[in-house]
């Protein structure tokens, strides 16, 4: 087995990748100057993937309660002796993990004993234990979780606003469910979930921070030489064909807050991308954004000075295989007025262009945001195999920037930012 | 560790300089330190928003964004910091290491607009621009009020207010939307320029720099007026017991009711039991192991959050969780339970040795950050520890079970706050 290597010249950073047969993927990123030693195991199974057919089954079809891929990131913490935090406490270092839409990410820091915890990540993350007990246990603690989330109304106009754009798709559901969708998990669904999704070959593991590559191979091999794996199939994922329409233009949800909350959505369309093509997507979409909503922008500054947005109004974009969606808002007065000045914003710029100099000065200013970003060692990690899972090389970022071109921008403008493509989400005051 | 490489006195005003070429970027930050006082608060908040509107080379919030996207998307920015009893006001800077950028001074550019947001700031008729200090009250007022809309915040701070009505530390960060009526351009301008001579300043750079060369951009930088000695603040108020709990209660139509409790620990950042009260809290609720987060989350599966934290500079402690409304008294006592356990020295050697780890496993990476890093050296400014990170490991390193519990037993419980709501009825959707 040969590493590897990736190097970048502008980062002044280099990634050592080893193919290991039968996964998973295994990337270190040595940081010599760093105190932080920091691990990340991930699989691909997100909340979207609820729907899938295995192999093993005559491909039966499965279909999930929604919050699985969550609730089984908690369980994983569960071993015959209790909990892992305890073990992780003895050698200092602070575990955590994490679900998204797409994955599963398990994780630890620490500065010493780097070797018993990163055995100790491997092994847990490779050894479910579920009892009908424990499940029932958990259902309480993540019913709090999601009343938490109820109570957060940054985290409602989200979500509402995914649910107005997308009819079927699951990326319109509660990563973590809904009570009475956690009810329905039980320790069997857990377990089948686990075998379908945590078979290596549809892992990945980061290790980044002052450690050798090589020791980091010969405990990720150590580790799975003490088990035995059928050899890995895909799953297939089913995700229903959504149409390009939304599902809905407008949804409002009243909540205790100050005043409205504002976000507008655009739904892209069912593509399929991935790899350059897709970050290429990614990066002119997110370009287009700054150069129409940007705070150095003129329309910041007319929405700014008429109240309508504070100076946390946003805009950004998500590209994954099987979505996309732009989304901009934040706290205002007048959510209809915002709307409409949103709407007209992006109509002037359809009418008058894009300009070149603010295009170059964007994309100096993104190159610069992303160099600065590499201070981060979670960052760099985290980021690094969320690239990776839509098969796209994280490093190659400047690059493809480089590449864009003015002409890609108009040509997103036109197709992307669609009023018949959008869809609102609104949360207001309480009616006294 | 990176350490302090030089330290002088330049107008009263302490530079801290971090050599390192650990980062990809250099960081300039700037501290004005004020106390915090009801009749200042607001003041000491707008200025921030005011200041980041204009220069008088670049007079609006667009054109210094504009000038900022030309070096790399370089940050700058002003802020408040609430610190104990300490109102600071902020700003730094963060750019590119110059070799990212060939032919450029990055940080020489950059420290030129850093010098015209504090001491260069758009005037009309010599004060603040009417227009920005009109616009950033409203957007005060709105950020005020806008306190509700994060429950979680909401409710430490709340319980803050209960607990300490009297006290500076019971101010809001943002001051009151009442005080903000009668900031003039004029009185705010004056109001700024008397910090500028008159209040402390620290100035801390961390990353790739040569220190001779930054001393000389910093002196060139910070080269207004300042008085011959600095005005001295006011102590902060640490030791106070109790006579008796205060229970507070609050409802709004909300999901999840947050148990919120405030406690006197009766030790300052300064006194030599910080390190035992630093365990203790580590032991009672900062980590997965400790007694919270393993009572009230995992046993009795209450919560998914229960968690304890320092005021380090006010010596105040807060618990925090969200729980099911009707499971008030049942939260309650677990938590109560959990303070008494340590109190009777109930601690095993497990729970010392990881929380020592946690902790040092903290201050071991401070330095891969260069904003923890200055947050550090400033807490040490602040709550008078000049000390560096070995001090601190050591100190833990050297910590008994017995001081952790004497140091608990100065711990008192002032204030239960719980936030509920009125009918159990949460927001629909329509």
């Amino acid at each position: 087995m040969q590493w590897q290597i990736k190097e970048n010249e502008t980062l002044k950073e280099k990634v050592y990748f080893m193919p290991i047969e039968g996964g998973p993927e295994l990337y270190v990123l040595p940081k010599k100057e760093y105190n932080k030693k920091y691990a990340i195991f991930s699989t691909r199974f997100g909340s979207i993937d609820n729907t899938f057919r295995v192999a093993g089954n005559g491909g039966e079809k499965i279909t999930l309660p929604d919050g699985v891929a969550h609730f089984l990131e908690h369980k994983l913490f569960d071993d015959e002796k209790g909990n892992v935090f305890d073990r992780f406490a003895e050698y200092g270092a602070s575990p955590n993990a994490f679900t998204s839409f797409t994955l599963t990410t398990y994780l630890f820091s620490c500065t010493d004993f780097f070797d018993e915890n990163f055995k100790l990540l491997l092994e847990f993350v490779q050894s479910p234990y579920f009892t009908e007990e424990s499940v029932s246990k958990e259902q309480g603690i993540i019913q709090q979780e999601i009343n938490m989330y109820q109570d957060n109304p940054d985290w409602r106009v989200f979500f509402n606003l995914l649910a107005a754009l997308f009819k079927d798709h699951p990326v319109r559901n509660d990563i973590a469910g809904t009570s009475e969708s956690i009810s329905m998990i039980t320790k069997d669904i857990l377990y089948k979930c686990y075998h379908t999704f945590y078979h290596p070959g549809n892992m990945a593991i980061f290790v980044i921070g002052n450690v050798e590559p090589s020791n980091i191979y010969e405990q990720v091999t150590e580790s799975l030489s003490n088990r035995t794996f059928p050899p890995f199939e895909n799953m297939g994922r089913v995700y229903p064909r959504e149409k390009a329409a939304v599902n809905e233009k407008k949804v409002v949800q009243e909540l205790a807050v100050s005043q409205p909350i504002f976000n507008m959505g655009f739904k892209d369309t069912y593509s399929f991308l991935e790899g350059r093509e897709l970050l290429a997507r990614e990066l002119a979409t997110e370009l287009l954004l700054e150069m129409i909503f940007g705070r150095s922008e003129q329309l910041f500054t007319h929405l700014y000075e008429e109240g309508l947005i504070d100076e946390r109004f946003d805009a950004g974009y998500t590209a994954e295989t099987s979505y996309g969606y732009t989304l901009m808002g934040g706290e205002t007065n007048d959510p209809e007025k915002l709307h409409q000045e949103l709407l007209s914003g992006i109509r002037n710029f359809k009418k008058e262009g894009l300009r070149k100099e603010s295009f170059e000065r964007h994309k100096r200013k993104m190159r610069g945001e992303f160099l600065r970003s590499f201070n981060s060692l979670e960052f760099i990690a985290n980021n690094y195999l969320a690239y990776r899972f839509r098969k796209i090389e994280f490093f190659d970022i400047l690059d493809v920037l480089e590449k864009i071109t003015l002409d890609d921008l108009q040509k997103r403008l036109f197709e992307h930012l669609d009023e018949d493509l959008s869809a609102v989400s609104i949360i207001n005051p309480f009616k006294q | 560790m990176i350490t302090l490489d030089s330290k002088t006195l330049l107008d009263n005003i302490r530079i801290h300089l971090f050599p390192t070429t650990k980062f990809k970027t250099v960081l300039v930050s700037v501290f004005i330190n004020q106390v915090l006082e009801r009749e200042l608060a607001a003041q000491t908040a707008l200025l921030p928003a005011v200041l980041e509107r204009g220069t008088r080379e670049y007079p609006s919030f667009r054109d210094l964004k504009i000038r900022l996207e030309e070096l790399f998307g370089a940050e700058l920015g002003a802020d408040v910091v609430k610190k104990g009893e300490r109102h600071i006001l902020s700003f730094s800077l963060e750019v590119a290491n110059n070799k990212f950028a060939p032919g450029e001074n990055l940080l020489k550019q950059g420290l030129t607009l850093l010098k015209n947001l504090i001491s260069d700031p758009f005037l009309e008729n010599g004060v603040f621009k009417r227009d920005y200090v009109r616009q950033e009250k409203e957007q005060l007022a709105k950020e005020i009020r806008g306190l509700v809309n994060d429950k979680v915040s909401y409710a430490i701070e709340r319980c803050v207010q209960e607990m300490c009505p009297n006290e500076r530390y019971g101010v809001f960060k943002y001051g009151s939307v009442d005080d903000l009526d009668i900031i003039s351009e004029e009185s705010l301008y004056s109001y700024y320029q008397s910090l500028l001579r008159e209040n402390p300043i620290d100035v801390f750079v961390v990353g790739e720099i040569d220190a001779d060369e930054t001393f000389s951009l910093l002196e060139d930088t910070f080269n207004f007026y300042r008085e011959k000695t600095t005005s001295k603040l006011p102590p902060v108020e640490v030791y106070n017991t109790p006579v008796e709990v205060r229970y507070r209660e609050e409802a709004l139509p909300i999901n999840q009711g947050k148990l919120t409790l405030g406690y006197r620990t009766n030790t300052s950042y300064q006194d030599d039991d910080y390190f035992s009260l630093l365990l203790y809290n580590g032991i009672l609720g900062a980590f997965p192991h400790s007694k919270l987060f393993q009572n009230v989350r995992e046993k009795a599966s209450l919560a998914y959050y229960a968690f304890s934290r320092l005021e380090k500079h006010k010596g105040v402690q807060l618990i925090g969780s969200g729980i099911e409304i009707e499971n008030y008294q049942q939260a309650l006592e677990i938590i109560q339970e959990q303070v008494e356990l340590i109190k009777q020295g109930n601690i095993s050697s497990e729970e010392m040795e990881n929380t020592k780890r946690g902790l040092i496993n903290q201050y071991n990476v401070l330095g891969d950050s260069p904003y923890s890093l200055v947050n550090f050296f400033l807490d040490g400014v602040i709550g008078g520890r000049e000390e560096g990170v070995d001090y601190f490991i050591n100190k833990i390193e050297g910590i008994k079970k017995d001081d952790v519990v004497e140091a608990s037993n100065k711990v008192f419980l002032d204030t239960i706050y719980f936030l509920h709501s009125r009918d159990g009825e949460g927001g629909e959707q329509s």
